[in-house]
């Protein structure tokens, strides 16, 4: 749709540009990958070894054996993805009621709900254990999905994306006699895919990557996440860099995926998506 | 409009309260208690599961739920479950020093009457457990006791043919032997000494003595420490700070690897090295000797920390919980820590023979773990951290070259003074 | 189609009300309700385990409190600590170094990349994935990696400095000068692909159609960019400013990362210095006090920019 005459020297400077820069972002991947086939005593050695000497496959194998990921993967899957479906219920609902609802107050709760995301979490964090420690929520999932599902975040993001939906789109549907509940049904949420894209990948990573959270909340091994399991593996005076990184290639892969997945909504557009008519 | 969010407010509340579900019961139907046991490094500390196990097959009736924290976050965590109000009943306390904040705050149990009662003699601590006795009463019993000593590469002195450092050897002996055994180039140099970044493993050697401490507040007695270390730095002789900083190799792996003679560290590190020659990670073969001393201090006086076991003054089964603090702390306890190359903090009965035995010790390991003196790391009182802190970052600045050891010391007197002032 | 038209139209033209906006009025109680019932849900929770204990922050900064024990009201005593604190003062001025430029840098990077990957090139979602990946690449090999590239005698990026005759390359993370840069040059990195997810979203809620009508008026590629992409994102600007303002502000983990906030405390910035006051120093009120000084400029920046926001939005 979009018709742009490109000169092939500006494409050309385009592809080498994204080259070097995606050259430049896969280092980390490219050095935990590496990392993740060598002993422990071999990941920091000077000048970098980008390939290693012998690959240590058993590194993969040791890491199911000396902790239960299984079960870690397991519980990061269920909260991070128990999180990101109320986080885009509840905060699709709201950003309409923020962005095409007039009430009075409507600003200053915005306002609010920004507000605190400027407030560090570590600040918050003990208030917030206290509650949990009287509704005898400590050591339960329970406790991580009540704090990380009604971020300001989601709330804000979708925000800005519904605000530039036009009104006169909801006015044409109001007169169409669709309730206010329907307007935001079939028209604002199949119009924002993209938004609700974003925010998927960005909750679930976000809940995938949380170290803090569980680190406080969760006591037992029952309940404990993957990012707790890569932490097993750094002990007080030394630590298993080879484990810690094949730990951390097999927590990457369920992120690309979900990435993978998601990221197609961002090349459909306008022109699938209805608004034409 | 305010006062139907208040009311709904109040209402979600109640909500929320209901579905938390009942009281935890600890002591469950069957008579048998159970003990929430706060630890880091479960899985490296093998002498607390032995224990735990020992402890548990004499005591059937009480049972020990082990609550493993990252060690890097341990305290954050226990602090935060303390103030949450958690009936966490026993906790090991990693930065000893912080006891006396716990104690401040109430969270502590007083184990004086317990101590009373059992007739438990603390002469056999050594004066170990006077860093916990507040007011008077004890509140906090020790368990493992760790202290720097020196360890190094017997390789590395075999290849230069200069002799193993002795155990009584001053600072300046030390510079001398790190310069004889310095061979090599480029990255096969093997250095004579290694300082690890830690402000503690240049600073240690000015508190060494017992007469000063990382609070006195005027800090020109780092100045000869600092000194040498920068010559060394200078000659070669020791690993540059820069390149400890942008390796990111921990100590245990650059000592593992060979790569340096001399090593002052604490000694916990005796039981992560037999590890690593056992696994086959590491074939260097080491020793330990007693940490060197400045000419005016005898042999002996090292510096080290001593982890103490608390009771939580909210627990709900104190007497139980004290049978778990007598175990660990008493001679059973010393007994397994001996077996698993663990100092105890408990003299006496021959645990230094036991530990000395351990396989893949490395032999003079008593006379190396000799102390005439343990100064304190970190004294027991307010604002160490902080100031613990500060020193670090002047630290950094003097061994990087970007102020000179004067400077140094000048702006860690002028700190002390704004942090304590606040 | 049709509707189309207008807006274009009005993009030119602010401030005219339409007939639908003066009946909106009339129903304005049932609609507030009904939007009520639309923020409800999210709401509650947020409230309860958001807002409350940052509320509890805010009075705190007011009180000293030892985590546990009863609290005390000091009046401003800690803000009089905190801004007396040479600590305070040092994190301070170097957040707002670091704020500037990686606000401003990130911003760019994630704009350019996100139009440069909008657009039907091979491989592109490949790109995509390789750009974003930085954001969820662990901590510890970021750190590693780059404390690597940076190292002085040795690492690549000063043997390429020297390479092109800079005969003294900076010390990077070694200096106290250039520490904070190396760490402006590694969140942008970490940060763009994030920001630039928020920029690809937005540019496909852009219509085609203005494109269309502009090319017909004979409109350059800048042109269209200037007139077109640029206010169609400003919601989506409006975003990433505020949260990258936010992000950069309380940016913690990375420094952590990279260099612990040394050399010295030369790369301790406003959020570890709150995060060493929390858990390292447990001086609660402190860290509370220098929030509170944290929370009013992340509101002021939020109240400028949503002026702006509100002027934007009138046109529709």
């Amino acid at each position: 749709m979009m018709i742009e005459k490109r000169s092939p020297v500006k494409t050309a400077l385009i592809y080498i540009m994204l080259a070097a820069l995606t050259i430049i972002t896969l280092l980390p991947l490219v050095w935990m990958l590496s990392a993740s086939f060598k002993l422990s005593t071999e990941v920091f050695t000077f000048p970098i070894r980008w390939i290693p000497e012998t690959f240590h496959w058993e590194n993969y194998v040791t890491i199911w054996q000396k902790i239960p990921l299984a079960l870690f993967t397991f519980n990061s899957f269920k909260l991070s993805v128990i999180i990101t479906i109320i986080q885009l219920l509840t905060s699709s609902f709201a950003a309409y009621g923020f962005s095409k609802c007039r009430f009075p107050g409507r600003n200053g709760l915005f306002l609010a709900y920004i507000a605190t995301i400027a407030i560090p979490w570590q600040v918050y964090m003990l208030p917030q254990y206290i509650m949990m420690q009287k509704m005898h929520l400590i050591d339960t999932h329970l406790a991580i999905i009540l704090l990380q599902s009604f971020t300001a975040f989601g709330v804000f993001l979708l925000r800005q994306f519904y605000i530039s939906i036009p009104n006169e789109l909801l006015e044409a549907a109001r007169i169409d006699g669709l309730s206010e509940y329907s307007t935001f049904a079939r028209i604002v949420l199949p119009l924002t895919k993209p938004a609700m894209a974003t925010l998927t990948i960005m909750s679930f990573v976000t809940v995938w990557n949380d170290y803090m959270g569980p680190m406080i909340y969760f006591n037992s091994e029952r309940t404990k996440t993957i990012q707790l399991g890569i932490r097993m593996f750094i002990g007080q005076y030394s630590a298993e860099y080879g484990l810690i990184m094949a730990t951390s290639v097999m927590a990457i892969l369920p992120v690309l995926v979900v990435f993978l997945a998601f990221q197609r909504f961002f090349v459909e557009g306008i022109a699938s998506s209805g608004l034409k008519g | 409009m305010r006062k139907a969010i208040a009311i709904l407010l109040i209402a979600l509340t109640a909500i929320t309260g209901a579905f938390a579900g009942g009281s935890q019961e600890s002591t469950s139907s069957d008579g048998t208690t159970t003990l929430t046991f706060a630890v880091w490094d479960y899985a490296q500390n093998v002498y607390l599961s032995k224990a735990i196990e020992e402890f548990q097959a004499a005591n059937p009736d009480i049972k020990i739920e082990v609550q493993d924290t990252p060690a890097a976050d341990y305290v954050t965590k226990l602090n935060t479950q303390l103030n949450g109000g958690s009936d966490v009943d026993l906790f090991l306390v990693k930065e000893a020093d912080k006891t006396k904040t716990f104690f401040d705050r109430g969270q502590l149990a007083n184990l004086t009457p317990y101590i009373e009662a059992s007739g438990t003699d603390m002469a056999a601590y050594n004066g170990t457990d006077a860093n916990f006795i507040f007011d008077g009463n004890t509140y906090g019993m020790p368990v493992r006791t760790d202290q720097y000593v020196l360890f190094y590469n017997k390789d590395i002195f075999d290849a230069a043919g200069v002799a193993y450092p002795s155990n009584d050897m001053t600072w300046a002996e030390f510079e001398d032997l790190a310069a004889q055994v310095t061979m090599g180039e480029g990255a096969t140099k093997k250095y004579g000494a290694y300082f690890h970044s830690w402000n503690a493993c240049v600073q240690n050697w000015g508190v060494q003595d017992g007469k000063h401490t990382i609070m006195d507040g005027e800090y020109s007695f780092f100045k000869p420490y600092y000194e040498m270390v920068l010559r060394m730095q200078e000659a070669g002789t020791a690993m540059s700070f820069a390149q400890i900083q942008a390796s990111g190799l921990s100590y245990t792996d650059i000592f593992a690897q060979g790569q340096v003679a001399m090593l002052p560290m604490g000694s916990w590190l005796i039981n992560t090295m037999i590890s690593r020659n056992l696994s086959g990670e590491s074939d260097v073969n080491w020793g330990v000797a007693v940490v060197p001393h400045a000419e005016d201090v005898p042999a002996g006086y090292t510096v080290g920390a001593t982890t103490p076991i608390c009771i939580n003054n909210a627990s709900k089964n104190k007497d139980a919980a004290w049978k778990f603090v007598e175990f660990l702390s008493g001679p059973e306890g010393a007994q397994i820590m001996a077996e698993n190359g663990q100092v105890p903090a408990l003299s006496g009965e021959g645990y230094l023979e036991t530990f000395a035995a351990v396989e893949g010790m490395p032999e003079g390991v008593m006379e190396g773990l000799y102390a005439a003196h343990i100064s304190p790391d970190r004294p027991a009182m307010d604002h160490v951290t902080e100031i613990d802190q500060m020193l670090l970052a002047e630290h950094q600045l003097i061994l990087l070259g970007e102020q000179t050891v004067d400077e140094g010391i000048a702006n860690m007197n002028a700190n002390y003074a704004r942090i304590m002032g606040n | 189609m049709t509707k189309r038209m207008p807006l274009a139209e009005r993009m030119k033209k602010p401030g005219n009300k339409t007939l639908s906006e003066r009946k909106a009025s009339s129903l304005k109680r049932k609609n507030a309700l009904i939007g009520y019932t639309f923020i409800l849900p999210n709401f509650l929770g947020f409230a309860i385990f958001i807002l409350i204990p940052v509320v509890f922050t805010l009075v705190l900064s007011v009180m000293k409190w030892d985590g546990f024990t009863a609290m005390e009201f000091v009046g401003l005593r800690n803000f009089e600590t905190i801004f007396t604190d040479y600590r305070f003062s040092s994190a301070f001025w170097k957040t707002l170094l670091y704020v500037v430029f990686s606000v401003v840098l990130t911003l760019l990077a994630s704009l350019g990349l996100a139009c440069a990957l909008n657009k039907k090139i091979a491989g592109r979602d490949a790109f995509r994935a390789a750009i974003f990946f930085p954001y969820v690449a662990s901590m510890i090999a970021i750190g590693a990696v780059w404390k690597q590239l940076f190292e002085q005698s040795y690492g690549p990026i000063n043997s390429f400095l020297r390479g092109i005759g800079i005969s003294n390359p900076p010390g990077w993370f070694a200096s106290t000068d250039w520490a904070i840069w190396g760490v402006i040059i590694v969140s942008i990195w970490k940060f763009m692909g994030y920001y630039m997810l928020i920029y690809l979203a937005g540019l496909q809620d852009i219509p085609v159609q203005l494109y269309e009508a502009a090319t017909l008026d004979g409109a350059t590629g800048p042109q269209r960019f200037f007139r077109i992409t640029l206010p169609m994102l400003t919601p989506s600007t409006f975003f990433v400013f505020i949260m990258l303002t936010i992000n950069s502000f309380k940016s913690f983990d990375l420094i952590f990362a990279l260099t612990e906030g040394g050399p010295g405390i030369s790369t301790t910035l406003l959020a570890n210095y709150i995060y060493d006051q929390t858990f390292k120093y447990w001086n609660y009120g402190s860290s509370a006090a220098a929030s509170v000084v944290l929370f009013v400029i992340v509101l002021a920046v939020t109240v400028i920019q949503f002026r702006g926001e509100k002027k934007f939005t009138d046109y529709l």
